[in-house]
């Protein structure tokens, strides 16, 4: 599609000729090839749409004339800062692709212990600069590589931290946020002179619009900035580095401790995540290396603790006795860290463990006592930098069996849902045989409820085709088992009626289709009132859940 | 299921040789942004958090190794983008300096961004897409055996007027070490003077030293680094061949840029010699007790890794393994790959230099050893693009002015060059000193 030389000169007058592209070796750069990212919509081999144009504002003023400019030419626009999600990006050929990038700040107020944060401001550089002030944040899942904005202003945002930070809904403060007409809300206090602060004032909620639970995945306008909420954090100023690249390892930090923890099975499992909120001693909480699969996770933690090591040595490691051992020890396990914020507290918390652990006939990996291996995992725990080991095995991954729900509905069905994999690793080469469980998922958010977030983690090839169709098969598969068990549409899917397979939007009509069979439809309505409300124009794409009221659709307004 | 592949590839075997050879890995790279900051568990603040020159300076993905990698899947696998525009620029304008590459290495096994990164700039040069400044530079490379614009051959040897250096260029002489001064050192009449320097201490601490006279020549690194692939191949060998008739085995540099060219690109063209720079012979001598510091040198100083001594200075490893996939679609290097994470290179030589100096108080950036940020002078850009270098490297001098150091010391006349005379962003400047200067001082 072509765009107006007006419109294109319009954009360089608000950000300056060199922070505005169409040159097509810049807006081929922002097509999402979704093999390559975890889109939970795929995996395709295609491609999202092209921009007309990519625009890097600095301020919040530029983005509000941005989005004036494309309100006025009606030009549909998206914003992303680090680009990993396919959600990020436009899904229409008359759109501009917003680049955050040059919105990087942090401030942190460390009487309030809030954070305020721009769009390009990450998860490591934020809990960097918390942590020189003796605060920490809740990082995602997703990595420390994620922008803290976007987490927590357009996804759910669990993390091994939420059971002691909470899940991004539990940390949005206020926001500074232009809508999609230009208009901009700012809500709470922003900034560190504030001496009063709170996450909104009386009368309805604009957070629930804002981001609700899951998140609006940036369909009602740009959030330009957020304050979060920051939690107490007892160790150094920066956490001490030992060791070469990857085998990086915490150095001498004694007031943190970390365990793995070995299973007899699903229902103790599900038993101490009850037991382990209601002490509320952990500081973080996760299932995290069981991600590469039961059958090689130890061996992967001797490889990424040993630089001479690589993954040709996979099958000698996974004949060595004892890592098998280890292996099967944790078929069933989780990765808990304690921090101290005096010698006692840590004291009562280890003796608060080991309690929990004997009364669900648990015990503490041998494995994980080592001392380089402990110091890894705090390390890799607290800084969450290793995104990338989602990759690593194969270079692509999806999350199946996946949800944020109640671990006592997940636990007793996690055997069934690792043989339907292993299955599938058995009968098919797409996908990677790592031995049927590859779940990977937190622990709690502070707000309880039994919820935890899991998925199962798919490996395969992004460079080969037909690992990609391989995979995407076996994901329809979980999802048909999982709505055939009632647990709703898997993860690996949630975004699947966001994006069409073609990397396009969806047209309302074909999302009323979609939304008229909602067991709740009158939700979906009421957000069509909201998108109408705010966004006028449907200038954001199709992520936003919307179904056209009954009255409107059959023309009697 | 029948497999099909995206491609009809036929396997690699060893070191990739051209850009096709890249095509797995363009897809392969997975967008996780590690190839933009410092590796994330060496983080030390949000200010000087990145790593990649070039997407700092620029800010579109298209000037970051990911974004690279994704214009090798639009311009050659798709051709969706032609030769031309930003995608040039975005090609040549990568400094070449490896920081992307370390980072990414943190937690993969699979991808080469900054082999990956040379080779798009090599199919460029071949398509005579190059910076016209490049191609000049080019062009005197092979007219006076140096890169510099005003060198000429005939002159290359004025820098050791008066030193008793022995000449081996007629195999008359030996010395276990030839000089190599890189031309930087030779031409520049301010470095041509450190070169001395550096000739002095070592012939003081009782290195067998030597040089070449008018034989030597550009080492051709440079021409490596801008993607001018023929020219750097026919330097080495004919620095190859000159060498073999002088009998010369081993090297010594003060010039990182040679070292990382002899170490690991000579190494790859299967060219045997060894090289050292010269801080680490100091830094032995010194061990040795054969140089003793005898003077107070009272300054408080900040080290600038050079990338090529650094992370690009690792020792050249031989490789000829293929991929193999294990485990259905586990891809692994048979036999295992050789790394290069950048954590092998020369850090600790050139600060047991400063450590051992009376009086010099050492303290170190946020940014250092593999994860130093580039000065600026690296993939030619300085000659083609002297605002973006010179923005590098005033946010270096930014950098080394929060540590409250008195001044930089290097080991690279490139870096030493690039980071003179720079502003900071506050407007004022640091001095910049080459180590041997301390280390004369000292003596």
């Amino acid at each position: 599609m072509a765009m107006s030389k007006d419109f294109y000169r319009a954009l360089e007058d608000i950000v300056g000729a060199r922070n505005v592209s169409c040159d097509p070796a810049v807006t081929e750069n922002y097509r999402c090839i979704t093999a390559q990212s975890s889109a939970h919509y795929g995996p395709y081999a295609t491609r999202t749409p092209k921009p007309l144009a990519v625009v890097l504002p600095g301020s919040t003023e530029e983005v509000q004339q941005i989005i004036k400019l494309c309100n006025k030419y009606k030009v549909e626009f998206k914003a992303a800062s680090t680009f990993w999600a396919a959600m990020g990006y436009i899904g229409s050929d008359n759109a501009i692709q917003l680049d955050m990038i040059r919105m990087d700040q942090v401030e942190i107020d460390e009487k309030n212990m809030i954070a305020t944060c721009e769009p390009f401001a990450i998860g490591g550089t934020v809990s960097v600069e918390a942590m020189k002030r003796g605060l920490n944040c809740n990082i995602a899942g997703v990595g420390c590589s994620s922008s803290t904005l976007a987490g927590s202003s357009g996804w759910v945002g669990f993390g091994p931290s939420s059971i002691f930070m909470g899940i991004a809904s539990e940390n949005l403060l206020g926001a500074e946020w232009v809508l999609p007409d230009g208009e901009i809300i700012r809500t709470g206090t922003l900034g560190s002179d504030g001496e009063w602060f709170c996450g909104e004032g009386p009368g309805p909620s604009p957070r629930a619009i804002f981001r609700g639970w899951t998140g609006t995945a940036g369909t009602l306008g740009v959030c330009t900035k957020i304050s979060i909420r920051l939690h107490p954090w007892p160790g150094p100023k920066w956490i001490p580095v030992r060791g070469t690249a990857p085998a990086y390892f915490a150095d001498g930090l004694d007031c943190v401790r970390a365990y793995t923890v070995c299973y007899p099975d699903w229902d103790a499992y599900a038993e101490s995540f009850r037991l382990f909120y209601e002490a509320d001693i952990c500081y973080l909480a996760h299932r995290q290396f069981n991600m590469f699969g039961r059958d090689i996770k130890t061996a992967m933690v001797e490889i990424f603790t040993h630089p001479e090591k690589q993954f040709c040595d996979l099958p000698a490691l996974m004949e060595d006795p004892y890592i098998k051992e280890q292996n099967e020890q944790m078929k069933v396990d989780v990765q808990i860290v304690m921090a101290g914020f005096s010698d006692r507290d840590l004291d009562y918390k280890e003796k608060a463990f080991d309690e929990i652990l004997r009364q669900v006939g648990a015990h503490k990996s041998e494995y994980y006592l080592q001392q380089d291996i402990e110091d890894f995992v705090k390390l890799y725990l607290l800084r969450l930098g290793r995104k990338n080991y989602n990759y690593t095995l194969c270079s692509s991954y999806e999350g199946n069996f996946g949800l944020s729900g109640n671990v006592f509905v997940a636990a007793p069905l996690m055997e069934e849902a690792a043989a339907l994999k292993r299955k599938w690793e058995q009968t098919h080469t797409g996908v990677a045989a790592v031995g049927g469980d590859s779940d990977m998922g937190s622990v709690s958010g502070i707000g309880g409820g039994g919820t935890t977030g899991w998925e199962f983690f798919v490996h395969f090839d992004g460079f080969d085709l037909a690992s990609i169709e391989d995979s995407n098969a076996h994901i329809e598969e979980t999802a048909a088992w999982m709505k055939e068990k009632g647990l709703g549409t898997d993860f690996g899917r949630w975004n699947a009626d966001a994006r069409k397979p073609d990397g396009y939007n969806y047209s309302q009509a074909e999302h009323d289709s979609f939304y008229e069979k909602l067991p709740q439809p009158a939700m979906a309505e009421y957000q069509w009132k909201i998108r109408e409300a705010f966004n006028p124009n449907h200038l954001t794409g199709s992520y936003y859940k919307t179904l056209t009221p009954k009255e409107f659709r059959k023309g009697k307004k | 299921m029948a497999k099909k592949s995206l491609f009809d590839m036929t396997p690699v075997t060893g070191y990739e040789k051209k850009l096709e050879d890249f095509f797995p890995m363009e897809r392969r790279c997975s967008n996780c942004l590690g190839c933009k900051f410092v590796p994330f568990e060496k983080i030390k603040s949000n200010r000087f958090g990145r790593n990649c020159p070039s997407v700092w300076y620029y800010n579109f993905n298209l000037y970051s190794a990911r974004g690279r990698f994704q214009l090798g899947q639009n311009i050659i696998e798709d051709g969706y983008v032609g030769w031309e525009g930003q995608a040039l620029d975005a090609i040549f304008n990568c400094q070449a300096c490896g920081a992307c590459d370390v980072a990414c290495k943190v937690t993969r096994f699979n991808l080469e961004p900054l082999a990956h990164n040379i080779a798009l700039k090599e199919r460029a040069v071949e398509k005579g897409k190059a910076p016209v400044e490049l191609k000049a530079m080019a062009a005197q490379l092979e007219k006076q055996k140096s890169m510099l614009p005003d060198a000429k051959k005939a002159d290359r040897a004025k820098w050791a007027a008066g030193l008793k250096l022995k000449d081996l260029s007629s195999a008359k002489e030996t010395a276990e070490y030839a000089f190599f001064p890189g031309c930087q050192y030779a031409y520049d009449p301010d470095l041509a003077k450190k070169a001395k320097t550096y000739v002095k201490v070592l012939l003081k601490g009782g290195v067998d030293l030597g040089y070449l006279g008018k034989g030597d020549m550009c080492c051709g690194g440079r021409a490596k680094q801008t993607g001018f692939r023929k020219e750097f191949e026919a330097e080495a060998k004919a620095n190859a061949e000159i060498w073999k008739k002088a009998g010369i085995k081993k090297i010594v540099t003060p010039c990182s840029d040679c070292y990382h060219a002899i170490k690991r690109q000579y190494a790859l063209l299967g060219i045997d010699v060894e090289v050292v720079h010269a801080v680490e012979l100091i830094a032995d001598l010194v061990k040795q007790g054969k140089l003793k510091f005898k003077k107070r040198v009272d300054l408080s100083v900040t080290y600038h890794d050079p990338c090529h001594l650094g992370r690009l200075g690792e020792p050249f490893i031989p490789w000829n393994g293929t991929e193999k996939k294990i485990l259905n679609q586990v891809h692994t290097w048979q036999p295992a790959r050789p790394r290069y994470a950048g954590t092998d290179g020369i850090y600790d030589a050139p600060r047991e230099i400063l450590e051992a100096i009376p009086g010099v108080r050492l303290i170190e950036m946020e940014r250092v050893r593999e994860n130093s940020w580039c000065c600026g002078a690296g993939g030619g850009c300085s000659v083609f693009n002297p605002e973006y270098s010179d923005a590098i490297a005033s946010e270096r001098v930014t950098e080394a002015q929060t540590t409250g150091a008195e001044a930089i010391v290097t080991a690279c006349p490139w870096c030493e060059i690039n980071l003179s005379g720079v502003e900071s962003e506050n407007g004022t400047f640091m001095d910049v000193v080459d180590i041997v200067e301390l280390v004369a001082k000292a003596l």
